[in-house]
């Protein structure tokens, strides 16, 4: 008789469990996401969940702390730099569901870095012309300057005209270099690099061969649930305070 | 007995012959709506809301939430309707955008899977020649009239001092061509220099001169001022580009072998005149 009225009590638990996590679930997808911070309650429902998903399906490439890998241009998601949009729920949700250039028509895929060091750098858009190993050089000067780091005067202002010229670079990063996160431009006047260290040698490399990463599309592979709980599992990551303070 | 035996069968029967697909009143947490049964997702309202108005859910005015609402199954009905009329078989524009719709499909299924390093590593030493570095030069062409042929020197250091001296060079009536200028890439100065020129310049030293080399329009004599040859990348510089490689590989043939599967499965008649 008591291990009938033990096993009642504890199915009722288990079912008092599954019907709490249930309707957490159920208001987390209701919510508006970018509400979803100021919810302490829902907000660590979701971390909590959240994390085993990050680490099944992007730890991988952008490693299990989340701080990403300059050598292959995967960005770190901890500082809360961000390269599409500007680190809102919602918007961490939709690089999520979509991917990036990951060949989903509503992915991430407005521009891709031409390789100005081969005949045709961006097979994509004919109007880009290659440049010279000088013009190269130039406008890494300019971006080291802009920067705030040495770099040779006069070889600055050769590229800074290239980069508001006929290099077309400001067309993505936009003329002071400062990037663009509506197309996944990065910020070049900063200290934050994407790929490689901010030397010489790795501007050179990504100026003269390009670059285009790629992060996959999950809205067909995982479900709306997972999907949110990992956008708010990232947003936690770069937004260290927010589940300290709650908000 | 009987009689209930036979009301179960009734009752049966009915079920079987009038029953519809099953349906629900209940609109997932995850969907905006169900338009016929078919769910219009919630991701998709949040990003349409964002791209019309620039607002997320909490900053939309209810008249805008309606608004985007009401878009989106409207156009729910029209592509139920659309598939009802099947309009895939006579609209152009459908059929294209289902044949590429398809495809993405296909090729997102190859990028959502992260190869191992060991396979990527197997596709670099495979495909080496790929990541490579632009060979870089800096090469005057110097060209002289055909009549200067005799008067070139042959010894490549007496050529060399020849072109290097102004007035032994007006004598010979020798100029730049100014077909190349500053350092180019390869690329660059084969178009510049032209075939013939550029396979000459490229297995020039740094300092070295060509032999003389008649074309039609004289006699040609390149001065290589610094040649940096193409220098494979390692590994870890070149594994970006791999891995996009390897995908771009994967999704070709993930899309061979779709096309094969549907070819496969389906059953295909061809008119006699045509077989």
């Amino acid at each position: 008789m008591r291990f009938l009225v033990v096993l009642i009590m504890a199915s009722l638990l288990v079912a008092a469990v599954f019907a709490a996590d249930s309707y957490a679930a159920r208001q987390l997808l209701r919510a508006d996401p970018d509400a979803l911070p100021g919810d302490a309650m829902l907000l660590r429902f979701a971390v909590r969940r959240g994390r085993p998903l990050f680490e099944a399906r992007c730890a991988a490439c952008h490693g299990a702390s989340g701080t990403g890998d300059t050598v292959n241009g995967v960005p770190d998601l901890t500082d809360n730099d961000w390269l599409y949009g500007t680190g809102r729920p919602a918007e961490i949700e939709k690089v999520i569901d979509y991917g990036i250039r990951s060949r989903n028509p509503k992915a991430w895929n407005l521009a891709i870095m031409p390789a100005y060091a081969r005949p045709q750098p961006n097979p994509g858009d004919k109007n880009i012309q290659p440049l010279t190993p000088g013009d190269i050089g130039d406008v890494i000067e300019f971006l080291m300057r802009q920067q705030g780091r040495p770099a040779d005067a006069v070889a600055v202002s050769r590229g800074a005209a290239l980069f508001t010229g006929h290099g077309g670079c400001y067309d993505c990063h936009s003329l002071d270099a400062k990037g663009d996160s509506a197309i996944g431009a990065p910020n070049l006047s900063d200290a934050i690099t994407l790929y490689g260290d901010g030397s010489r040698g790795a501007l050179y490399m990504s100026i003269a061969y390009g670059r285009q990463g790629v992060c996959p599309a999950w809205i067909t592979r995982a479900s709306a649930a997972s999907i949110r709980e990992l956008a708010l599992y990232v947003y936690s990551i770069s937004h260290p305070g927010t589940m300290q303070n709650g908000t | 007995m009987a009689a209930g035996v036979l009301i179960g069968l009734i009752l049966a029967g009915y079920s079987l012959f009038t029953a519809r697909s099953a349906s629900t009143l209940i609109v997932p947490a995850e969907d905006v709506a169900l338009v016929n049964q078919q769910p219009v997702s919630r991701a998709d309202y949040l990003a349409l809301l964002q791209t019309l108005y620039g607002v997320d859910l909490s900053h939309a005015t209810q008249e805008q939430r309606h608004k985007v609402l009401d878009d989106m199954i409207r156009e729910e009905l029209f592509v139920q309707r659309g598939k009802e009329l099947d309009v895939a078989s006579t609209d152009p524009d459908v059929r294209s955008a289902l044949v590429n719709a398809v495809e993405l499909e296909i090729a997102e299924n190859a990028i959502t899977s992260q190869p191992s390093e060991a396979a990527l590593r197997q596709f670099f030493e495979t495909h080496q020649d790929r990541y490579v570095s632009e060979g870089v030069m800096r090469v005057r062409d110097l060209v002289f009239p055909a009549s200067a042929l005799a008067e070139l020197p042959r010894d490549p250091e007496a050529l060399k001092k020849a072109i290097t001296d102004a007035p032994t060079l007006a004598h010979l009536n020798g100029r730049d061509s100014g077909k190349t200028k500053g350092e180019e890439f390869y690329f660059a100065a084969k178009i510049h220099l032209g075939d013939e020129l550029f396979a000459a310049a490229r297995d020039l030293g740094n300092g070295e001169v060509s032999r003389p080399i008649q074309l039609s329009d004289g006699i040609h004599v390149l001065d290589m001022e610094q040649n940096r040859h193409p220098v494979p990348f390692g590994f870890a510089a070149a594994r970006p580009q791999v891995l996009s490689d390897y995908r771009n590989q994967a999704v070709d043939k993930l899309k061979l072998s779709g096309e094969s599967f549907l070819r496969k499965r389906a059953n295909v008649l061809i008119a006699d005149d045509l077989r």
